[in-house]
């Protein structure tokens, strides 16, 4: 049997960030102006991501000389599956409750 | 406030949140400290600060409340929330069950050291109210069995508890106001009873909140 969902509507936001163009790496700033989550939240949220295989990072050299390395995301095949899976109903809910009030 | 000022904070905060984070993820505890070197506008970099240190100690709190030493400080906590709701109704009882020494026993616990003083209120409480506590240290007891079985649902029986000592303690009050009698003198000593079992029930949530994200 299977745990129930606790994603939040912070995750669906920086799952849907992160799935687009999901073979690219992206920074935590990057992902703060994309999604518009402050740090206090997107940090614990790639945190829990990680925890569970669901996003990968890695440390980058800066583009900047003399900046230090950044650490980097990316979903994993299984988080971009769970990303597809989540995200999706909630966009076609939205999508629906605007049909509706048109 | 200057932004050469701003940024001096931020490397401190950042630095501090750094610090705070778990032994076990201070690798990201460094990727937040570089993340603030990427940027440039010292007000977004202050911002991003705040929210690490939140994040920092967000965490910290997390992998504290996982150990064995934290889950039992807050057991022990939960048992005597539920021995002090048990003990005015066993009081009450002994009192007008006329047991005198168990009455005086237990009026060694009670502020002043003495029973008499209260014998007004142990007389004018309604029937209903020691029920009531009763149940408010049943269900304290049922969140600590749930919580120590590592089952769901410990944190509502808790809240629900909260809830009937908070009509309890309203409820008292008439019977104080009626009397005469205050039971605990201190106003900072009843405040803080009531903020720390708040606070109790804020560190069962945050243990036993379900931290997975994997659907069914």
């Amino acid at each position: 049997m299977g745990r129930k969902s606790i994603h939040s509507s912070q995750t669906d936001r920086l799952l849907a960030a992160l799935r687009e163009d999901a073979q690219a790496w992206r920074h935590g700033y990057a992902l703060m102006k994309q999604t518009g989550l402050q740090s206090g939240t997107l940090y614990p949220i790639l945190l829990r991501l990680c925890d569970q295989g669901l996003l990968e990072a890695q440390w980058r050299e800066a583009d900047k000389p003399g900046k230090p390395p950044r650490h980097v995301y990316r979903l994993t095949p299984a988080g971009l599956a769970f990303a597809l899976r989540q995200v999706a109903p909630s966009r076609k809910r939205i999508t629906s409750l605007r049909e509706a009030k048109a | 406030m200057t932004d050469a000022l701003r940024r001096r904070i931020a490397n401190i905060l950042m630095g501090h949140a750094a610090y705070v984070m778990p032994f076990r993820k201070m690798d990201w505890g460094k990727a937040m400290q570089n993340e603030l070197e990427a940027i440039d506008d010292d007000r977004v970099a202050l911002r991003w600060a705040f929210g690490c240190v939140i994040a920092g100690y967000s965490e910290r709190l997390n992998a504290l409340l996982q150990a064995w030493y934290a889950r039992s400080a807050l057991a022990c906590l939960i048992a005597l929330l539920a021995l002090r709701e048990f003990f005015a109704p066993l009081l009450i009882f002994a009192y007008r069950m006329k047991y005198p020494g168990l009455t005086h026993f237990l009026g060694l616990r009670t502020a002043g050291d003495d029973y008499h003083r209260l014998i007004p209120v142990l007389d004018a409480t309604p029937a209903w109210l020691p029920v009531l506590w009763s149940a408010a240290g049943l269900l304290f007891l049922v969140a600590l069995w749930r919580m120590l079985r590592r089952a769901d649902g410990s944190v509502a029986p808790f809240f629900l508890a909260f809830g009937l000592d908070l009509v309890g303690l309203w409820a008292i009050q008439s019977v104080q106001a009626s009397t005469g009698v205050v039971i605990t003198p201190n106003p900072v000593v009843r405040a803080a009873g009531v903020l720390l079992t708040f606070s109790a029930g804020f560190l069962l949530w945050r243990m036993t909140r379900k931290r997975t994200l994997t659907a069914s």
